[in-house]
């Protein structure tokens, strides 16, 4: 008898942790929701009933900020940043893993220990470098230095690995060239893991803050983290509007992940097996 | 279809023609890739050696050897926020690591309906960008904000607490932040885990009349080894640069530099206090020094883990 109660209350109390954790994970997302309806004053306080001032806030925003320039901009960088991303470094991954040689797996090698070096030494001499070819606030600014990404390189290698080498042989047999191989017979087939290295790249250029935070200036170039920190900069914070922002910045990536869990997580996940 | 004829006579005549037709193919597919490493990796590492034995003030410089060094050991700024990123990662990683553990475990043992959407829910955190979630701390943690009125109204507390303006308390708002934002991430890690994990292990224990908490340690526990060092690892590399946070959640790095990380000084003295990039390049340095000793014994780590399973 006294099991069954004993199992029953560590059941409920498992329950009730489960229950707190996740409404604190939710709550910061209802929040900013409930945020967006209310005034700077009302935000701040923690006022947790919708109120009326959405239309209002929606004016802010779009008088004061360009909001959706700031999105253009994020969506505009984050698509360029995937298709160039995915072009090279499924390139890279393909002929480091099906064109073995010992000089390029060495190379591969540094390529695996560079991946230690913090992104902050990297940006200082990078700044100098972009400002020397007259490239800052600019989009290319923030495209080209993350295109190629070793860690990328690293997960399509992994997954290209159990691509079967005997059916690049039996395509060679019919004829078909280096390049044909590569585009029509591995992309198709391994569309899953060119979507979570996709999701990957996407995520974390739409999230970038320090390199466009050294390299935009303008105010038309910025993406929406850099309009979300220098909205938190102004002198009197509109929080209602600031909420608008930070919902157009969460929310789209929200909807990418609900869509896309499994290739979301693998992507995230990386190449832990 | 001419091709093909034409190949296999190609490949029967020129078999090591091909072999370098090959080799040169794969070349070409990591030239591009190579090239961007160098220019945007490679050279910009290499090009600020130079830098780091300069002192720049806007845009004059001034050769002065290990100058930098000298000045880094005395620089008091500089050695605290060191110390901040080796506090966060003791306090936080830990911290994190448990939570995301205990999570893991209800959820692959302790409860049968809503699994799935307590694992999404749990995640959504590590979906948000730093900078919004920075923000939304911030406006929450306000001294007149959210969460102190609650916390007053339950009469947990009587004065606001300062979480963004007192020392203590700021350091106690980045780990809270920084849990909040990454335990579900960690905990998909460890479910993954925990399902590779082969059940009748467990059956075997509860017929040897095991505790639940001794099959965790006994079992569990060593099982996941692995998997909890590999998010120790990469939660370690994510503190050591921690950026974002201490520069729009605590504002940058305050109260009076009690939330300065490495990065974050780096970043100021580079571009805010005096842009001496010389200065901020042999900082630079150090971290890449740090990060690799951190490496180095994360390798040695995982490589006996490694061994011991052999």
């Amino acid at each position: 008898m006294s099991v069954v109660r004993k199992t029953s209350l560590s059941s409920i109390l498992i329950d009730i942790i489960l229950v707190i954790g996740a409404f604190i994970s939710i709550f910061p997302f209802f929040w900013m929701i409930v945020g967006m309806t209310l005034n700077p004053n009302d935000v701040v306080r923690g006022v947790l009933i919708p109120g009326k001032e959405f239309v209002l806030n929606w004016e802010k925003v779009n008088k004061t900020y360009t909001v959706f320039t700031f999105f253009l901009n994020s969506t505009i960088i984050a698509v360029s940043t995937v298709v160039f991303g995915l072009a090279v470094n499924s390139l890279a991954a393909f002929g480091f893993e099906k064109y073995k040689s010992k000089i390029r797996d060495q190379i591969f090698n540094i390529l695996l220990v560079s991946m230690i070096i913090p992104q902050m030494a990297i940006v200082i001499p990078l700044f100098r470098q972009f400002a020397f070819f007259k490239l800052l606030d600019t989009h290319a600014a923030i495209i080209i230095p993350s295109v190629m990404s070793v860690f990328i390189v690293f997960f399509l290698r992994q997954n290209f690995k159990m691509f079967p080498t005997e059916i690049m042989e039996a395509a060679r047999v019919d004829g078909a060239g280096e390049l044909g191989i590569f585009l029509r017979i591995v992309v198709p087939s391994m569309k899953a893991t060119f979507a979570s290295a996709s999701i990957y790249i996407f995520l974390a250029q739409w999230n970038a803050y320090l390199w466009p935070l050294m390299t935009i200036l303008s105010d038309a170039k910025k993406t929406l983290p850099i309009a979300m920190s220098s909205m938190m900069r102004a002198y009197t914070i509109e929080y209602g509007a600031l909420m608008i922002v930070v919902c157009i910045s969460t929310f789209p990536i929200l909807a990418l992940f609900l869509a896309m869990q499994r290739q979301f997580v693998a992507g995230l996940l990386g190449s832990v097996k | 279809m001419g091709s093909s004829i034409f190949f296999k006579e190609f490949m029967v005549e020129n078999k090591g023609r091909f072999h370098r037709y090959l080799n040169r193919v794969g070349w070409m597919y990591i030239v591009p890739a190579l090239v961007m490493y160098c220019a945007f990796m490679l050279y910009p590492i290499l090009s600020s050696l130079v830098l780091v034995t300069q002192k720049w003030r806007g845009f004059s410089k001034q050769f002065v050897g290990f100058g930098n060094f000298v000045r880094m050991s005395g620089d008091k700024i500089f050695w605290e926020a060191l110390g901040h990123n080796f506090l966060f990662m003791a306090v936080q990683i830990p911290l994190m690591i448990m939570l995301a553990l205990m999570l893991a475990v209800i959820l692959n043992q302790g409860i049968k309906k809503f699994r799935g959407f307590f694992r999404v829910v749990y995640f959504l955190p590590c979906v948000t960008s730093l900078v919004a979630y920075s923000v939304l701390f911030r406006i929450l943690l306000q001294t007149n904000g959210m969460l102190n009125n609650l916390l007053k109204d339950l009469h947990i507390i009587l004065e606001p607490i300062g979480w963004l303006n007192n020392g203590f308390w700021a350091k106690i708002t980045i780990i809270m932040a920084l849990t909040w934002r990454w335990t579900g991430y960690n905990m998909v890690f460890f479910l993954v885990g925990l399902q590779n994990i082969d059940t009748e292990i467990y059956e075997a224990a509860e017929v040897d009349g095991a505790s639940r908490m001794r099959q965790f340690f006994l079992i569990t526990l060593p099982l996941l080894l692995p998997v909890i060092l590999f998010s120790a690892v990469t939660s370690t590399n994510g503190t050591m640069q921690l950026f974002d946070e201490p520069n729009i959640l605590t504002w940058e790095g305050g109260p009076s530099n009690a939330t300065m990380t490495v990065a974050l000084y780096i970043y100021r003295q580079a571009f805010v206090l005096n842009s001496d990039t010389g200065y901020a390049a042999a900082l630079s340095y150090v971290m890449v020094f740090i990060a690799a000793i951190l490496a180095f014994i994360q390798i040695r780590l995982m490589g006996g883990k490694d061994n011991e399973r052999r």
